[in-house]
């Protein structure tokens, strides 16, 4: 009984996932201030993308395409790109950065968009926009490498270099997010502030949790602007609190700039946060203040309720985002749950020898197994075929189906959720993450409970 | 020309010639857009590609079938579970989907190893299927990889399967409009007439450009069931593999959406001297002489008129009701193709809601020829909007409601427009004189909802009205209507349940046996 | 007079532009005969006479002219008062700006596509 870490063994995916490298970058996009990226490729690497992002916010996000035809796809598209440029220029007068973001068809053509950028900046941006400041940023996406994550750590490390420049040490930390929702960048920002500690968000996303305003505003962007993005150079520390989106930004800055870093762990359940706090401790000098001590006394007093009363021993297949998946794991095990299958959904070949993983191989005494690589078919073959029995799935909602046909509760977590309201708004990290799970969790078995009259009476006098 | 200037795109000539507004004394040889042409780079056009106009659109919705896509795995997740076309078996094709999940490998040495490997997997894990599309996506049309051959050579192998190979990348046209082109050749060259139906009435038709959105498939094939006729296949909504290769033995090819499917109705027409029938499958009016056509062709005109009659009756009061209390609001009719002029008119007609404007993101000229037909004087028809300039249309024409895609409905959101979803509807099915009162029941709670009026109050500088802590729809939309019309003992609101599929998929039929001898035209 | 009937035909061609598909097949030639088609047997329908509708496509035009001729008694009372030859005028009137709206006059560009 032990830890088995595999690939899939399928050449194919069904049921996919994560999606590929352009929405990542396209994703880092969204989150920067004064920024529309152009996503250099077929309309639909855009247009899809857009509407994956409105299904999970219930926002419209600006992005725009070179939109990629078949002359161009035939002779090189390159010029495109320059049209593209000088079409959002003159028309989004407030635009300062556009990332170009590769996609599969662009780069199998060999479309050398450092060259166009190179090209724009001596020719276009110095005759027409002279005085403007505009910062074209090539991001090279592939969609046949890796995976939306991937594309995210890519276009984070890209825009971060391009932007980073050394001047006066700022006294702020650089925190990288990772691909998380506002509600997380909310629970963050409150650490920091509780600890008075000053931060630069990166990718401040928060704002995507817009408002319906009386004088209107049509769309959604992050607050990530070019001072911060600048100021990174400047920073005592940065904290990545995802090793693969955005842990290469932060591996940039300390490489670069020797700016003290700390990778991880991705602060998802009590244990995570702590060590998080800790090594905000660390970084800055700060002490953890009496505020969230009480805060992690609240946390730890909603879940004591439920740990070995409701959690203990349930079954939990997780998938998703490498760096989210591991994390819950690790919170379910706190919680005495058995994670006994997690789905990571690409092929990142640094995953065997991520510590926590290797530390799950190590310690875990049940049977679990990690697949990387995985697709939905993992998960759903096993409940069907193979005879793997589940008290619980998480997971975002491409999986939802699976929750339905095998009635298995479900707690939809990370990217996308888009078929349960509001989601985006509650965090999973940090203390309030912890409560908010714990509870989202031991609710979800509870309506199963009721559903199923599967002794719905117990929760008379709990 | 009655050319519409924005201002956002007065920077960009090209977009001179692509919005009109059709004004006094004008028509169709005056006020027409350009259209289908490719789009101007950086614009923020709303279009997508020719693969998901193939695979998404058209392909996805045939019910039976492996849809498998052969690339990198984004083409194939961006266009999963972002529809609903509905089926009757559970649902298979929303549920599943395949990439053969093509790395850098692939690309540098070739993927038709990968892609048989895959092709075998998705058989072995779903036993009971035994029919394929293969998509074709910018990289493995670059890269060159023969899709047609591995699809030979695998049904070579396995007698029992049957795969259909669709090569339609997505940079190939302007638009999702040029996979459905390419869909609709592929299918009739590859596979219609390749398998003899079972005919089982004098009366036998194909159902095409209808994708079974929320039910609409149903709902019409309820229809033609009553009457009698075998709907031989439907193309592709709810549709199955075997059935749609039967196409050629049909009498009459029933169309509703042109945009993306008068391709193969004119191939059939042409190879098979099967006539073309086009049909509204919205409205009242239109969709009672939809009826009535289907039912003269076969001689059965009475069968329809006996439909018309009944739904008439039973749905044209709760219709009137609505209609009553959407009079002159103002539209913006901003779907993807057809139904800008699916709706234009009939909404007009059944309740009384003014179009001031049409677009269409993926359409050709002949789809705003029958829009802008459609339309009263004075609307605003835009082919391939942008974002700016739609932004801009919305300043201009102060619609009480949008009708569009997801995402723009989020833009209008934020502008206290009020959205309902012209591609997946909000409670649908819309098709049919219970769901064309549906629809008008959708438009006018987004129009009447108190929180909606609650966005246009800024607490911070407006009185705040303090006579009442709470609105109906009602109490809103009634304030200025007559008392005869709140009064009235005719009509009334929506009485049918909020699931109306279920219901049709366990419903016996009239026997109607069959007369002449059964064979095909 | 004149007046009159140019009258009459917009009449007519807004009621087919507003509630008919027929007119808009995508090729100039199937224009042609759906114009030629419908309207034809429309007018025959008007006037009384005999309709071929034996094969399918007859049989399809004369689907839509039955609605079309329908639609136009009950719509356009005048219509009634006209003899058979004020009616093939008018008919010949219609049918001609049909063909200009549509095909000989129309700015579809895809209209002389040699493809489907």
């Amino acid at each position: 009984m032990q830890c088995e870490v595999k690939n899939k063994e399928r050449a194919g995916v069904i049921n996919p996932i994560l999606t590929c490298q352009p929405c990542g970058a396209q994703y880092a996009s969204i989150g920067i201030k004064e920024c529309i990226g152009i996503v250099h490729g077929g309309q639909g690497c855009v247009m899809f993308v857009r509407l994956l992002f409105s299904q999970h916010f219930k926002e419209s996000f600006e992005l725009a395409s070179s939109s990629l035809h078949e002359d161009g796809a035939v002779f090189g598209a390159t010029h495109r790109v320059e049209e593209a440029v000088d079409v959002l220029l003159m028309r989004y007068p407030h635009v300062k950065v556009i990332p170009i973001i590769s996609t599969c068809s662009t780069e199998v053509i060999g479309d050398d968009i450092d060259g166009v950028v190179l090209k724009l900046n001596n020719g276009l941006l110095k005759e027409k926009y002279a005085g403007r400041e505009v910062h074209l940023i090539p991001i090279h996406s592939p969609s046949f490498k890796g995976s939306m994550v991937s594309g995210y750590d890519v276009a984070v490390k890209d825009i971060v270099s391009h932007f980073a420049k050394k001047d006066k040490p700022n006294g702020k930390i650089n925190l990288i997010t990772g691909w998380v929702n506002p509600g997380d960048v909310t629970a963050i920002k409150h650490l920091l502030s509780e600890m008075q500690v000053d931060a630069t968000v990166l990718f401040e996303i928060e704002s995507f949790d817009s408002p319906l305003m009386p004088d209107g505003n049509s769309v959604s962007y992050g607050n990530t602007t070019i001072a911060d993005l600048t100021e990174t150079a400047d920073a005592l520390g940065t904290i990545a609190l995802n090793r693969y989106e955005g842990g290469q930004a932060a591996k940039y800055l300390e490489n670069e700039f020797d700016i003290p870093t700390i990778i991880g762990p991705t602060p998802i359940g009590i244990r995570n946060t702590d060590i998080f706090l800790q090594n905000v401790k660390k970084m800055t000098g700060k002490p953890i203040p009496a505020s969230l001590v009480r805060e992690r006394g609240i946390a730890l007093d909603a879940l004591t309720d439920l740990t070995h009363m409701f959690f203990a021993d349930k079954k939990v297949a997780i998938y998703g985002n490498a760096d989210l998946v591991i994390g819950l794991a690790e919170f379910c095990l706190d919680l005495e749950m058995k994670p006994v299958l997690l789905l990571l959904g690409d092929d990142n070949t640094s995953y065997p020898n991520d510590p926590r993983i290797k530390a799950l191989q190590e310690k875990v005494s049940f049977e679990m197994e990690v697949i990387m690589n995985a697709d939905l078919w993992e998960l759903e073959n096993r409940i069907k075929n193979e005879g793997l029995e589940l008290d619980l799935i998480l997971g975002h909602s491409k999986g939802r189906f699976i929750s339905i046909d095998y009635n298995i509760p479900m707690v939809r977590v990370g990217f996308p959720t888009y078929d349960r309201a509001g989601l985006y708004r509650h965090p999973v990290v940090g203390y309030a993450g912890a409560t908010w799970l714990g509870e989202e969790m031991a609710n979800t078995l509870f309506t199963d409970m009721e559903y199923k009259k599967n002794k719905e009476w117990v929760l008379n006098v709990w | 020309m009655p050319y519409h200037k924005f201002k956002c795109s007065e920077c960009i000539p090209e977009r001179e010639k692509h919005a009109v507004i059709k004004g006094p004394g004008e028509d169709l040889t005056s006020a027409l857009p350009l259209g289908y042409l490719n789009t101007i780079p950086g614009s923020i056009s709303e279009r997508g590609c020719a693969y998901c106009g193939a695979k998404h659109v058209i392909g996805t919705p045939m019910k039976d079938v492996i849809h498998m896509s052969h690339g990198p795995v984004g083409c194939t997740y961006d266009t999963w579970q972002t529809k609903r076309y509905i089926s009757d078996n559970d649902n298979f094709q929303l549920k599943y989907t395949y990439a053969t999940d093509m790395k850098e490998k692939h690309i540098i040495f070739g993927a038709e190893k990968l892609l048989k490997q895959n092709i075998i997997e998705a058989f072995k894990a779903f036993p009971t299927i035994k029919r394929m599309t293969l998509y074709q996506t910018c990289a493995s049309a670059l890269i060159g990889d023969d899709i047609n051959a591995i699809a030979a050579e695998v049904m070579e192998e396995m007698p029992e399967v049957d795969i259909f190979v669709c090569n339609s990348p997505g940079f190939g046209g302007p638009s999702q409009s040029g996979g459905h082109h390419k869909i609709n050749i592929a299918w009739i060259n590859q596979k219609v007439g390749n398998v003899e139906p079972k005919i089982t009435s004098d009366y036998v038709i194909n159902y095409v450009g209808e994708y079974n959105i929320q039910g609409d498939q149903e709902v019409m094939v309820d229809y033609f069931r009553r009457m009698g006729i075998q709907v031989l296949s439907t193309f592709t909504g709810n549709g199955s593999y075997d059935d749609l290769r039967s196409m050629h033995r049909a009498h009459l090819n029933v169309l509703e959406c042109a945009r993306s499917a008068e391709y193969i109705c004119n191939e059939l027409k042409v190879r098979y001297g099967t006539p073309r029938l086009d049909i509204d499958g919205f409205g009242f009016e239109a969709l009672g002489t939809s009826l009535r056509k289907v039912g003269l062709f076969f001689g059965i005109e009475d069968r329809a008129q006996a439909i018309i009659d009944e739904e008439t009756a039973r749905w044209k009061p709760e219709m009137d009701w609505y209609k009553e209390r959407l009079q002159g609001k103002k539209v913006c009719l901003w779907p993807g193709g057809s139904k800008l002029w699916h709706w234009a008119h009939a909404i007009r007609e059944d309740m009384g809601v003014n179009v001031v404007s049409v677009y269409t993101k993926f359409g050709h000229q002949g789809d705003m020829e029958k829009g802008i037909a459609r339309c009263e004087e004075g609307a605003l028809a835009i082919d391939d909007p942008n974002e700016l300039e739609a932004l801009e249309a919305l300043e201009m024409l102060k619609p009480d409601i949008i009708f569009t895609g997801k995402r723009p409905g989020e833009v209008a959101k934020k502008l206290r427009v009020p959205y309902l979803n012209a591609h997946a509807y909000h409670n649908g099915p819309y098709k049919g004189f219970e769901g064309w009162v549906r629809f008008a029941r959708d438009i006018y709670n987004a129009i009447y909802s108190p929180i909606h009026q609650l966005s246009f109050v800024d607490i911070s500088k407006d009185e705040i009205p303090d006579q009442t802590s709470f609105l109906t729809q009602k109490m809103i939309s009634d304030v200025n209507l007559s008392e005869e019309v709140t009064a009235s003992k005719e009509l009334r609101e929506y009485t049918g349940n909020y699931d109306t599929i279920t219901p049709l998929r366990n419903k016996t039929y009239p026997d109607f046996p069959a007369e002449k001898k059964l064979s095909a035209v | 007079m004149e007046d009159m009937m140019k009258d009459r035909v917009e009449q007519l061609v807004d009621y087919i532009m507003k509630n008919c598909l027929w007119q808009f097949h995508s090729r100039a030639w199937d224009r042609e005969k759906q114009n030629e088609g419908i309207l034809t047997k429309t007018m025959q329908i008007l006037c009384e006479e005999p309709v071929e509708k034996e094969t399918p496509m007859d049989k399809v035009y004369w689907v839509d002219a039955v609605c079309l001729a329908d639609a136009f008694k009950k719509r356009y009372s005048w219509l009634a008062a006209l003899d058979k030859g004020e009616i093939k005028l008018l008919m010949q009137g219609l049918k001609e700006r049909m063909d200009y709206l549509t095909i000989t006059g129309s700015l579809n560009a895809e209209l002389t596509d040699p493809h489907y």
